[in-house]
């Protein structure tokens, strides 16, 4: 460590909060992760964003890289500093800045604990969702750098869902304040959404603002005994396929149960068990008992010994014992403990998990399974001996093997770990070269450099280090001087056959009036990249479009004469759908109204009911992003797309994420391109998790002075009643100036909405003129979402770009049409 | 000495599979007062676990100053324990790591002294008999309010968490250590004013008629001799400056049908010792204290000092190598209870109301070594009128920690000053606790802020409802003062 280096942290830092003693250094070696050792070259740690930036802007100008690190939980490696690198530990950040109860957030320095907040916020009746289960250690900035999960993600969503805004430390020392407000990004591209999961190769996270959720009301749980833990398996997908939606679902196979039973920490598990099952259902009080018994029934019927309920708190943590006792209780049977971490699609599990037996009997290893069944996120546990060098070679190999397996079934090769060091070899199962050299492009973006937390999560650019990214390539590096080739429209045109481009009047009519060259309807997503990148040398700008509903957004116009709109008409299939999955992959030009029918069958939905949705199709739905007035309860379209093919302006095409909830593997370039209005893009395919349709869809209609309908939805909103919007709508009745009405929709099993309508109309406290039911409700909605929604929030959604984001996106607008061939950004 | 070395680090060694049972997890730091305070990984149990392994994979040096500096930094509160998933036996192997350090590098001079003064007994005595002439004199007292008023006048408290302000104490580290001294043992005096606060209430209310309720169900008054019996537990600390707590402990455990034994021979227990790495003069303690008590032929040992019982309940794993004594420590061990526990065992026995708003701090050697947390509140809420509240942040140690906000006076004082903040917020009159050196820790926090809020032991408490209630007969109890 370079004296003058530790002399300047020191200063900014103060002498406490600088260790460079080698000894002293060793408790930095790893993380969560015993398996990576690498001493840093120092730690600072600071106790504010200032600090932070003036200590990164010292370690910059010394030429050494900075490893961010919370509490030093993560279990990918992630955390620990590669070749003397300097590790910045948010400890000391530790404050919770805000808690704006009335809007539901909260804002907090990085270094505060995940249990802690939580802890904080229940004297005003919420809770931060995500609950890793390190949650009583791990910090919230350590949460944002690995996108974490947690057995109560399954109903209320992973982190990303619930971060909306950041400030971030770059490489160079410049803040960038992304987000916040409780808004989400209203325009411009989601970098929140790409800066969560990143593993701290970004920059440095320096506050958090988090969305907060009502604690709910009531809790149930139960537990399925099982012979066979295929069978549980199956009770997952039952319990899922009937349309219950628990908190919950998490597996404990039978060699967990026996090592946990057989620990100080025994839970009274049947010992002989195959597997244990908790379902954990929660919300309103009402619907929940019904719901349980429900689940109770399906574990029944799936061949389940007993099924154990809890009827008090004491008994909810006894059920709940064995599953958060198994790694310590595993940790003290095993010398070495390897926690693996992957998903698969909830339908494949039975499969995935007969092949991790198999595995493991062909590397005669002993694999415990215990997992979040209801994500389809697998642990396996593998129990070995580090002394032993053939056995951890095994592991090694049937780690690998493993990964390979749940790749196949659909799913990836981690769902909350991360990568970090541990995985970067498996990166290449689930990301091309051209998926992988676009995340080092936007990596680059943010850190030009590479000083932040370098060698982790993307494997080694081929070639060397040389190659990192820069210009997305293309057919060629400038725009065609090629002297041979035909310019201009026709050059485009010429691609496709006949029947697949209107021109002139016809794409005049096509537009309903609108002034372009052509309109082409490409059928595969090469077709697409073609286009794109005859389009680039030719200088023809692009404009994409679905079904050309929305092609009156300002600014959508690219500029210049002679553009061709790319419609995603032809491309309308579906690909995938597999409703136990609770999961979809449709062509980008399907209609959403197609698309609805398609999960009315099945009981199933996608509410988002963005403006314009029903007018377009899936991929403008993706491409416009945003949320519509149920985003509390299933949140916005960012968080609802899981994977995405595209074509980019360099006319590669990417395929991002995956169609499984879970997924971190690599950077979340999905949140890049949902939202972004294909400037960067041209989306031709979107994997998207879907809900249960509820039971009943009943919405209340209150009228009155528009004072009084705006105290009765601040009342809904301080009751912490789960009604699923407030919507408040001018309207002049009788010719009366003044006057609102208030639509409040209730979601929910039968119970549980009539138990919420009553409680809903008390606290409004007047009787609705008008009850809407069903289809009814619905409908209604989307007409109002159709023609001008409102939406009830309080925050101000005031997007404000500054100049480091600004730049930021800019970079990123060039990294992805470098050839100006799609619209300019807003 | 290096031959003695290497076979220390060998015992070190040895442990690698307890060592190894920590996989990393990091479910302790925030369990870890020191690591919430100071945010270095070395600073914490995961870490000084790891500075340990790497002692035995020879990748560090005993002698080291890190390994110096964390392991005697830790408060050996034990808190990590509960909150570890794998189960490992932290304080344990704190007390070898210490062993192991402590022999290349010898303790600084005060603990050493320490050590050695409550290791012998006329030197123990000397001690206590100084502190309590001491004490008579008000001498402590007075300088106690002395440093209170300078210290507010120069807005020292607000300051006290400010981690800057951590590093500027530490130059004065060895004047705070000497105020500390004799705050403490200023705050080891009898609460009489609380009690006297008391009486003047109850003059108000109805006495008599809650005396009547402490007759009306008599216990133990059968003189066929079936009762249990128990040798309490004089110790060194107690035996001196708090023999008011060690005859009440005899009164109540009478008062709830146990027959309560001097035992005479009895010494030291070794805690301090065995805490402190000492290890081989704590075995040698602990040998006269079982013989002790053997002979006695006693039923169960009470401890009314957390530090003190927790390390006699360890007896078993100390002195597990010796075979002529292993089988009597695991017996002797296994009769040791907190004198908390004995009490909540008979269920309630209702003496005089006392009005009063006090809180409890748990000692961390009763919560976390011992796993006591219920019995202590039984006991408290046994006693009618007395309103007990919630303490924030109960579960961290205080920062007395034995001999360490002695000997680390300035990390100490910044534990010790979040408790007194957290104790002061609850508005309680008084904060009740079951172990001296808590008492004394917080009680001297309390003084230094300029707070009349006292520590009072909880066998204290229930004394004085006894005596008031007149269990102990008309005529105040045999150690009415």
């Amino acid at each position: 460590m370079n004296p003058d280096l530790a002399d300047s942290l020191t200063e900014i830092c103060g002498p406490d909060a600088v260790i460079v003693d080698r000894d002293r250094l060793l408790a930095y070696e790893s993380d969560g992760l015993t398996a990576y050792r690498h001493r840093p070259g120092a730690v600072v740690l600071p106790r504010t964003t200032s600090q932070v930036r003036r200590a990164v802007l010292a370690v910059a100008r010394h030429g050494l890289a900075v490893v961010p690190r919370g509490a030093g939980t993560g279990l990918s490696g992630g955390a620990v500093a590669l070749d003397g690198a300097l590790v910045l530990g948010t400890a000391r950040m530790d404050r919770i800045v805000e808690i704006d109860a009335p809007n539901r957030r909260a804002v907090v320095q990085p270094g505060v604990v995940n249990a802690d907040l939580s802890a904080a916020l229940r004297p005003y009746g919420l809770h931060y969702a995500p609950d890793p289960s390190s949650q009583s250690a791990c910090t919230l900035g350590g949460n944002v750098g690995e996108n974490s999960g947690g057995p109560h993600c399954l109903k209320h969503g992973v982190t990303s869902r619930h971060v909306t805004g950041l400030e971030i430390v770059l490489s160079d020392g410049s803040v960038a304040r992304l987000g916040g407000m409780g808004g989400e990004a209203e325009a411009g591209y989601d970098l929140v959404g790409v800066v969560v999961g990143s593993e701290g190769c970004f920059g440095v996270v320096t506050e958090i603002e988090v969305g907060l959720l009502p604690l709910p009301e009531g809790v149930r749980t139960l537990l399925g005994i099982f012979d066979r833990i295929e069978d549980a398996a199956r009770a997952v997908s039952e319990v899922v396929g009937v349309g219950l939606l628990p908190a919950a679902m998490e597996i404990i196979d039978g060699p967990t149960i026996r090592a946990v039973e057989e620990s100080v920490f025994a839970a009274g598990y049947p010992i002989d068990a195959g597997a244990a099952l908790v379902i954990e259902f929660d919300g309103v009080d009402a619907g929940l008992d019904e719901e349980s018994a429900r689940a109770a029934g399906i574990c029944d019927r799936m061949g389940a010994r007993e099924v154990r309920r809890a009827r008090s708190e004491e008994e909810r943590a006894a059920l709940w014992k064995g599953r958060k006792k198994a790694f310590g209780a595993m940790g003290r049977i095993a010398p070495d403990l390897l926690v693996q971490d992957a998903t698969v699609p909830r339908t494949a599990l039975p499969s995935t998990l007969r092949g991790i037996a198999e595995i493991a009997a062909r590397y005669r290893l002993s694999v415990a399974n215990v997992f979040h069944a209801g994500d389809g996120n697998l642990h396996p546990n593998i129990v070995f001996d580090r002394r032993n060098r053939e056995e951890s070679g095994r592991v090694e190999c049937a780690s690998a093997e493993i990964m390979r397996l749940c790749v196949g079934a659909g799913g990836t090769i981690t769902g909350e770990h991360g990568v970090g060091l541990d995985k970067r070899r498996y990166m290449e199962l689930v990301c091309g070269p051209a998926e992988l050299k676009a995340m080092r492009g936007v990596r680059l973006v943010f850190d030009p450099a590479g000083t932040m937390n370098p060698g982790k999560v993307l494997p080694d650019a081929p070639g060397g280090g040389g190659d990192q990214g820069g210009a997305q390539g293309g057919p060629s590096t400038r725009r065609s001087v090629g002297g041979g080739r035909v310019r201009g429209v026709g050059s485009v045109l010429d691609l496709l056959p006949a029947g697949q481009a209107l021109v002139g009047e016809e794409a005049a009519e096509w537009l309903g009036g609108s002034g372009a060259e052509a309109v082409v309807f490409p059928e595969s997503a090469e077709e697409v990249a073609a286009l794109v990148r005859r389009a680039a040398e030719s200088s023809v700008p692009l404009l994409p479009a679905g079904s050309g509903s929305r092609l009156g957004w300002a600014g959508g116009w690219p500029s210049g004469t002679g553009v061709v709109v790319v419609s995603t008409r032809r491309m309308a299939s579906l690909v995938h759908y597999e409703p136990a999955d609770l999961t979809l992959t449709a062509a980008a030009g399907m209609r959403w109204r197609n698309l609805d029918a398609k999960l009315r069958l099945k009981a199933q939905w996608l509410p988002l009911e963005t403006p314009g949705l029903w007018s377009g199709t899936v991929g403008g739905a993706v491409a416009r992003g945003g949320a519509g007035p149920l985003r509390t309860r299933y949140g916005a379209v960012r968080d609802s797309v899981l994977g995405l093919e595209v074509v980019t302006g360099a006319g590669e095409v990417l395929r991002l994420g995956g169609r499984v909830v879970k997924n971190v593997a690599g950077f979340d370039l999905v949140r890049l391109f949902t939202g972004s209005y294909g400037t960067l893009g041209i989306v031709t395919q979107a994997s998207m998790r879907l809900f249960p349709r509820p039971e009943v869809d009943l919405t209340l209609c209150f009228e009155g002075a528009r004072e009084r309908m705006l105290e009765g939805a601040a009342a809904l909103r301080a009751s912490l009643l789960p009604v699923a919007a407030a919507e408040l709508h001018d309207r002049s009745v009788a010719g009366r100036e003044g006057r609102a009405a208030l639509a409040v929709r209730v979601l929910g099993g039968a119970a549980e909405a009539e138990d919420v309508r009553t409680r809903a109309e008390a606290t409004v406290g007047i009787e609705p003129v008008d009850v809407l039911l069903g289809n009814e409700s619905e409908s209604f909605h989307r007409r109002a979402t159709e023609v001008a929604p409102e939406p009830l929030r309080s925050a101000v959604v005031a997007r404000r770009e500054d100049s480091v984001s600004s730049r930021l996106a800019d970079g990123i607008k060039g990294l992805f049409d470098p050839h100006r061939v799609l619209p300019r950004r807003p | 000495m290096k031959l003695s070395e290497d076979g220390l680090a060998r015992a070190l060694a040895e442990q690698d599979d307890a060592l190894a049972n920590c996989v990393h997890c990091g479910f302790c730091l925030p369990a870890c007062p020191t690591y919430r305070r100071l945010g270095d990984e070395a600073d914490s149990p995961r870490g000084r676990l790891y500075l340990m392994r790497a002692i035995v994979e020879g990748r560090l040096d005993a002698g080291s100053d890190a390994f110096e500096t964390h392991i005697s930094r830790c408060l050996g509160c034990r808190a990590c324990e509960p909150a570890c998933p794998a189960g490992v036996e932290y304080g344990r192997l704190l007390e070898l790591a210490r062993q192991v350090g402590g022999s290349v590098r010898p303790p600084p001079r005060i603990s050493r002294l320490l050590l050695a003064t409550f290791g012998t007994k006329w030197a123990s005595r000397l001690a206590m008999l100084g502190a309590r002439l001491l004490r008579a004199s008000r001498i402590p007292d007075l300088l106690t309010w002395a440093v209170s008023r300078v210290r507010r006048r120069s807005g020292e408290e607000s300051a006290i968490e400010s981690e800057s302000h951590w590093a500027r104490q530490r130059s004065t580290a060895r004047w705070r250590s000497l105020w500390l001294a004799f705050a403490m043992v200023s705050a080891s005096a009898p609460p009489r004013r609380l009690f006297a606060k008391v009486r003047r209430r109850q003059v108000a209310s109805d006495a008599a008629a809650a005396a009547d309720l402490g007759r009306s169900r008599p216990r133990g008054t059968s003189t066929a001799d079936d009762r249990p019996t128990v040798g309490v537990l004089a110790g060194c600390v107690q035996a001196g400056l708090f023999s008011r707590v060690n005859a009440a402990t005899e009164r109540v455990l009478t008062a709830n049908g146990y027959r309560a034994l001097r035992v005479r021979a009895q010494g030291c227990c070794g805690a301090l010792h065995a805490h402190g790495g000492d290890l081989g003069r704590a075995r040698a303690l602990a040998r006269r204290h079982i013989a002790a008590f053997e002979q006695a032929g006693v039923d169960f040992v009470a401890s009314n000092a957390s530090g003190c019982g927790a390390a006699m309940a360890d007896y078993g794993s100390l002195l597990d190598d010796d075979d002529a004594i292993a089988e009597s420590a695991r017996d002797f061990a296994a009769r040791v209870r907190d004198v908390s526990q004995l009490l909540a065992e008979r269920g309630d026995r209702a003496g005089a109301p006392l009005p009063l708003r006090v809180t409890y701090d748990p000692p961390c050697h009763l919560l976390h070594a011992q796993g006591v947390a219920e019995a202590p509140l039984a006991v408290l809420q046994s006693i009618p009128e007395l309103e007990v509240v919630p303490l924030a942040d109960a579960a961290e140690c205080c920062g007395g920690a034995g001999i360490y906000g002695l000997a680390n006076p300035e990390l100490g004082g910044w534990i010790g000053a979040d408790k007194v903040h957290s104790a002061l917020k609850t508005g309680a009159e008084a904060v009740v606790t079951g172990n001296p050196g808590c008492m004394m820790q917080i009680g001297a926090g309390l003084a230094l802020a300029g707070s009349r809020v006292r520590t009072v032991h909880l066998v204290e408490m229930l004394d004085e409802s006894y005596r008031l209630g007149g269990v102990y007969g008309d005529t105040q109890g045999p150690g009415a003062r």
